[in-house]
């Protein structure tokens, strides 16, 4: 493994460096007259169509840590390991639903983050806060699995992995990072947009020909499904059970796959990354057309699952990947025994490009939260729009260089671990950010005190999960009155039922509501509508119940 | 409670508005429902059911959701036009 292979090292290269240049000339690319404003920088100037919103969302959505721990799941035999399929299925139709009102009030109020909207619609300081901080804190560690992806193929090509030297071993790493870091800064939401055209070419270039080329060579799909049951269905030596489950059909997997993939599909909705996306787009139409086409990143995500049983018919490939004893390395060992090495580098480009897309997103999601809701918020109200950028590009070069410690400094159980509170975390903003889409029926203490037992319940509920290998946080499902489910899930209806029972107390003692800033047609406007003039009272009219 | 503007006849998309969320609706629950597909067989060219099935919900959410796009232009111009008129109407 020790010795990088030139060509796939060129190609490599070629492909970072036209990243590179790309990164840094998205600056100029579809420029502003007003710079300076962190609708340019931070949204991208709200200005995206159909396409590059398509291949924007996709690539934000669809990230390298997906690439290679998806189908790590299914090469170490989980129960839930498909779920992303469904779970990308689901996410569509709900986005089609929420996200449209939530791009329209956006658009209306110049709100950049979703904890902007909670702040308007609730009028509530400490609510907009906790979204704000679930958001970053959720979000790093997601930054910090990308940074793992790259770490995975940059060490199956033999670059500095077999050195004792911390430093040199994480020198591509180092370098990765900083040019990601630079071009973020310089470019804002621009350079992820133009590297995702880059990056998703490549993903469905190797997808196409790995699914084409590589079954054949390893026997066939027949083949490849009857060795993965074959594997799963043998008894561990180490736990005495079977190693693990090919298609679950007990009562409990079934449940833990479907509400993981449900649970999932919700969070994914109010992640910060996938609200920018969202926001960048300049009509709201385009989001609705989009939920009808990205669904191809789903078949391609889907095959690229299956890898993972590919590489398990591959004897070479399940050698080395027990010899290194991390699943996450199968499908990187199984491009680089079976590709000729030229398209190695291809598809280890594909993967590294395809973490920086989605790491950049983040690393601008998060900034703006900090930007908008904690700086501005508290500490400098009168902060002009050159300062909001300038704030928001310092931001998140320290958040990538968070994650980049993440990365190295701590094992990479805990990152994976921490990611997945992530997302049972950054469930809990779903009660205040999709029910105050359609109705402000909750109180906003309420919703505060909802989304801190969800919180509390969801942390605790995790570092109380074992397996037969660890103590604690041994995943994201749990046992409840003899069922499992996604703990996420849980947590949210926790969330929900600690809000609901609250606010008709707080109703009944009138506690003060807070002043609702939105007016209900801002939350179907359009731009081509004139702008909306001021109804005397706005109330939750025929529109709560509708879908749209 | 109820709307302060009521939107006059013919001009209500309520109708629309439910047929989309009736073809979203499928979507969203099949890919859920795992005992459907939990199953070997059938197979198709050597994928159990279990794999094929959901890889081929993706091709059908992308209908539905096409069709639930295309109604949704028409409802939303209509939702425009009878703001527009309501505008128009209402005491300046």
């Amino acid at each position: 493994m020790s010795d990088v292979s030139t060509v796939a090292f060129s190609v490599f290269i070629f492909f970072f460096l036209l990243v590179t240049i790309l990164g840094f000339a998205a600056a100029r690319w579809r420029r502003a007259e007003k710079l300076d404003h962190l609708d340019e920088w931070g949204l991208g100037g709200r200005s995206f169509g159909t396409f590059i919103a398509w291949f924007l969302i996709g690539g934000d959505l669809y990230t390298a840590y997906t690439f290679i721990a998806v189908p790590a799941l299914l090469y170490a035999g989980s129960a839930v390991g498909f779920f992303a399929v469904p779970y990308t299925i689901v996410v569509y139709p709900l986005i089609f639903l929420f996200m449209p009102r939530l791009w329209s009030v956006s658009h209306r109020h110049g709100y950049v983050t979703p904890a902007d909207f909670v702040q308007g619609r609730y009028d509530s300081r400490p609510l907009a806060l906790a979204v704000a901080l679930t958001g970053i804190l959720a979000t790093m560690p997601y930054i910090a699995l990308q940074l793992v992806g790259m770490q995975v193929v940059l060490e199956v090509m033999g670059l500095g992995a077999d050195s004792d030297n911390w430093f040199v071993k994480d020198l591509p790493l180092f370098i990765a990072f900083i040019v990601l870091a630079v071009f973020t800064f310089v470019s804002g939401l621009r350079a992820p947009a133009l590297i995702a055209f880059i990056k998703d070419t490549l993903v469905y270039l190797m997808i196409i020909v790995a699914v084409l080329y590589l079954p054949a060579k390893v026997g066939g799909w027949g083949h490849i499904f009857s060795t993965a049951q074959a594997h799963m269905t043998s008894i561990s030596p180490v736990t005495h059970k079977p190693t693990g489950v090919f298609i679950p059909t007990t009562g409990n997997s079934q449940l833990a796959f479907s509400t993981l993939a449900l649970g999932s599909a919700l969070a994914l909705m109010v992640y910060p990354h996938a609200v920018t996306a969202v926001l960048s787009t300049k009509r709201r139409d385009i989001i609705k057309r989009n939920m009808a086409l990205l669904p191809l990143y789903s078949i391609m995500l889907g095959f690229i699952a299956l890898l993972g049983y590919v590489a398990l018919a591959d004897k070479v490939t399940a050698a080395n990947v027990k010899k290194a004893n991390n699943p996450q390395l199968a499908v990187p060992y199984l491009f680089q025994h079976l590709f000729p090495s030229w398209f190695t580098g291809i598809a280890f480009s594909a993967i590294v490009i395809g973490a920086l897309v989605p790491a950049a997103i983040m690393a601008i999601a998060a900034a703006n939260l900090f930007t908008r809701n904690i700086f501005k918020e508290f500490f400098k109200p009168d902060a002009s729009p050159r300062l909001e950028t300038r704030v928001s590009q310092w931001v998140s070069m320290l958040v990538k260089v968070g994650a980049l410690l993440f990365a190295i400094g701590l094992p990479k159980t805990f990152s994976i671990n921490l990611q997945l509170l992530g997302g049972i975390w950054i469930l809990q903003t779903f009660p205040a950010i999709v029910s105050g889409l359609f109705t402000r029926w909750f109180h906003r203490w309420a919703l505060l005190a909802g989304w801190l037992a969800g919180m509390l319940y969801g942390t605790i509920a995790a570092y109380n999960v074992s397996t037969p290998t660890t103590s604690h946080w041994g995943g994201s499902v749990n046992t409840l009155w003899g069922h499992t489910y996604y703990i996420g899930l849980t947590a949210v209806i926790l969330n929900l039922a600690v809000s609901a029972v609250l606010t008709l107390v707080l109703r009944a003692t009138r506690v003060p509501a807070g002043t609702d800033e939105t007016l209900q047609p801002q939350y179907t406007a359009d731009p081509v509508d004139a702008p909306t003039p001021a109804p005397a009272a706005a109330v939750l009219g025929s529109e709560v119940s509708r879908g749209d | 409670m109820t709307d302060s503007r009521p939107p006059r006849p013919g001009t209500s998309t309520r109708g629309r508005w439910f047929l989309i969320c009736l073809l979203l609706a499928p979507a969203v629950i099949v890919p859920l429902l795992v005992p459907l597909y939990d199953s070997e067989d059938p197979t198709l060219f050597g994928f159990p059911f279990y794999f094929w099935f959901q890889l081929a919900l993706i091709p059908a959410a992308v209908i539905l959701t096409g069709v639930a796009f295309a109604l949704a232009k028409g409802a939303d111009r209509m939702d425009r036009e009878s703001h527009g008129t309501r505008r128009g109407e209402g005491p300046r």
